[in-house]
């Protein structure tokens, strides 16, 4: 009977440990007690036996807080799938060499791309790609608001030097600037032209609130204010309207433009001899590349408010900073040619008729 | 009929008119492509863009060669027309070509080696020579490197500003090569100019 009391005793006290202790595990799982160690900068880890390999384990709290992993909800442990649990009674309360993340449970269609992308086939050479070489460990940020430069920066170029490699294209530095690498480097990738509101006075990109702030409206009331008729892309005569409310707020800001690729997994099938080398794919009005054009609104937190125009727009001098061969000529001037061209054949034929016409009557006088 | 000829078109003015030309053909040519790259098929887009460019540097470096030349000989003035007289030779020339040309009268502007142009060729080619063909370069050389010359391109207002100027003058010189094409048929016989524009001599009829 008394091992029966001291066996419920001993099963209560169990139950009650369980029960005060499983918050404490779900704590283990919430990233504030990860940085109760990693947001010391001085930590790190001797990754060989001679310890002459330090890896910095440190992960800046601030910028991990404002990563896109982070806002979308995740913690420490979704990705540190191996921590179970931690135990303070060792020096290091968790395995000291944790497995890799597996980007892939997540990002499934993406890794599927990445695996058929050139990126993937350097392993035969021995260079392993991982995800966070590009994206970073835990500072993943939103890139659909990102420039063609800062994508550029922030990856490829992190490896490439393009300059090296593009002796065949034309006008290589100008396409650098306003066309991203994966727009012809991964071919499957959804593409589309962003126009970003731009200050040639202080060389910046207004963000999406400073316009909001300055048009006095809300993001909400962006379209409903410049889509008069209200089909969901803004005209050209709707985005000349934009430019005039901005002029009548004294900012003479002109448009960025630029050829980016959309955030699609297909953009991590990256391929060097599979690139888009016929210029005629995009320099054409009929070019695909065109179909989409947008506003770009970026928040400060690296995302962006897309809103619809017109791909007349392009063509335009509300554009005037932008001009593709080809692509996006003005109309006008072709007509501006025909009538030139027209009227130089037009009076050549006209003086050539008129004089076979009196040919008898010049023959006549030398007589 | 007595015929004379004049030495009027000395060796250098001639090779630099052929080259120019020449380039200005190529640049017609491969301008369109480059316009027009999904409707014509001459070359590849590519192609188009590296061959305008090189030979719109040639015509640049040939331009300077005239100007150099005309400068350095003093023969630069038969370019500018005498205000005095200007005014009515230019109605008398135009007169010539809308009527008198096509009754055989004489040419009212006899060439001399000082004297070349008539008022209305003067009129053209001063305008050509000394502002659009110019402007066309310069406009050439920021569309040749926008990224490199982009304060010049920004402060002129943007390379659709660049473009609309460059395009509305390749009609213009494309237009023009028409007009000089013909009129250069309307010597004593059609080919006379082309033949002098060869061997330096015009003849006087």
């Amino acid at each position: 009977m008394k091992k029966l009391k001291e066996a419920a005793r001993s099963s209560g006290l169990l139950f009650l440990f369980v029960f005060l202790a499983w918050p404490a595990l779900v704590t283990a799982m919430d990233n504030g007690e990860c940085f109760d160690c990693h947001s010391d900068e001085t930590l790190t880890r001797e990754n060989n036996e001679h310890g002459h390999i330090n890896n910095l384990l440190f992960v800046d709290e601030g910028r991990f807080n404002r990563s896109v992993h982070h806002i979308s909800g995740l913690f420490c442990v979704d990705c540190h799938t191996d921590i179970e649990a931690l135990d303070y009674d060792n020096e290091v309360p968790h395995a000291r060499q944790l497995a890799p993340v597996q980007c892939g449970n997540c990002h499934s269609e993406s890794e599927a791309a990445f695996a058929e992308s050139a990126h993937m086939q350097i392993r035969s050479k021995g260079i392993s790609m991982t995800c966070y070489a590009c994206h970073d460990y835990h500072y993943v940020s939103y890139l659909a608001g990102a420039s063609v430069a800062e994508r550029e920066d922030n990856f490829c170029a992190k490896c490439h030097n393009p300059h090296r490699s593009h002796d065949w294209l034309p006008k290589k530095e100008e396409h650098f600037a306003f066309v991203e690498c994966t727009v012809c480097h991964a071919p499957e990738v959804p593409r589309h032209i962003h126009l970003k509101f731009f200050d040639l006075m202080t060389n910046k990109y207004y963000q999406g609130d400073e316009i909001l702030e300055i048009l006095g409206i809300s993001y909400e009331q962006f379209m409903p204010l410049l889509d008069t008729d209200k089909n969901g892309i803004l005209s050209r005569q709707e985005f000349e309207a934009l430019e005039l409310m901005l002029r009548q707020k004294n900012v003479h800001a002109i448009f960025h433009v630029e050829l980016v690729a959309e955030m699609d997994p297909a953009a991590h099938q990256v391929t060097a001899e599979g690139a888009e080398r016929n210029c005629e794919k995009c320099h054409t009005p009929e070019s695909p590349y065109f179909n989409a054009v947008t506003i770009a609104l970026p928040n400060k937190d690296g995302s962006v408010d897309h809103h619809r125009v017109e791909r007349a727009v392009l063509e335009s001098y509300s554009l005037r900073h932008f001009y593709i061969y080809a692509g996006t000529r003005v109309k006008l001037l072709d007509l501006i040619g025909i009538v030139l061209l027209g009227g130089a054949a037009c009076g050549v034929l006209g003086h050539l008729t008129i004089r076979v016409l009196t040919i008898r009557l010049r023959r006549n006088k030398d007589k | 009929m007595s015929e004379k000829m004049i030495y009027i078109h000395p060796a250098p003015v001639r090779v630099w008119h052929w080259i120019h030309a020449a380039g200005i053909v190529a640049l017609v040519i491969t301008g369109f492509q480059i316009r027009y790259a999904e409707m014509l098929g001459i070359m590849p887009l590519r192609d188009a863009i590296t061959l305008h460019n090189y030979v719109g540097f040639m015509v640049i470096i040939d331009y300077f060669i005239w100007l150099g030349y005309y400068l350095g000989t003093g023969k630069i003035k038969i370019y500018f027309p005498d205000l005095r007289t200007f005014v009515p030779n230019a109605i008398r020339q135009a007169k010539y070509y809308g009527f008198g040309i096509f009754k055989g009268d004489p040419n009212p502007h006899v060439m001399t080696p000082d004297n070349k142009f008539n008022a209305l060729q003067q009129k053209a080619y001063v305008g050509l020579m000394f502002m659009l063909l110019p402007a066309q370069m310069i406009s050439g050389v920021f569309l040749w490197r926008v990224k490199g010359y982009a304060d010049y391109v920004h402060l002129l207002g943007g390379i659709k500003i660049i473009d609309t100027i460059h395009v509305i003058l390749f009609f213009f010189f494309a237009s023009f090569l028409i007009a000089h094409c013909y009129l250069a048929t309307l010597g004593h016989t059609p080919l006379a100019h082309f033949k002098a524009m060869f061997t330096g001599y015009e003849e006087h009829h």
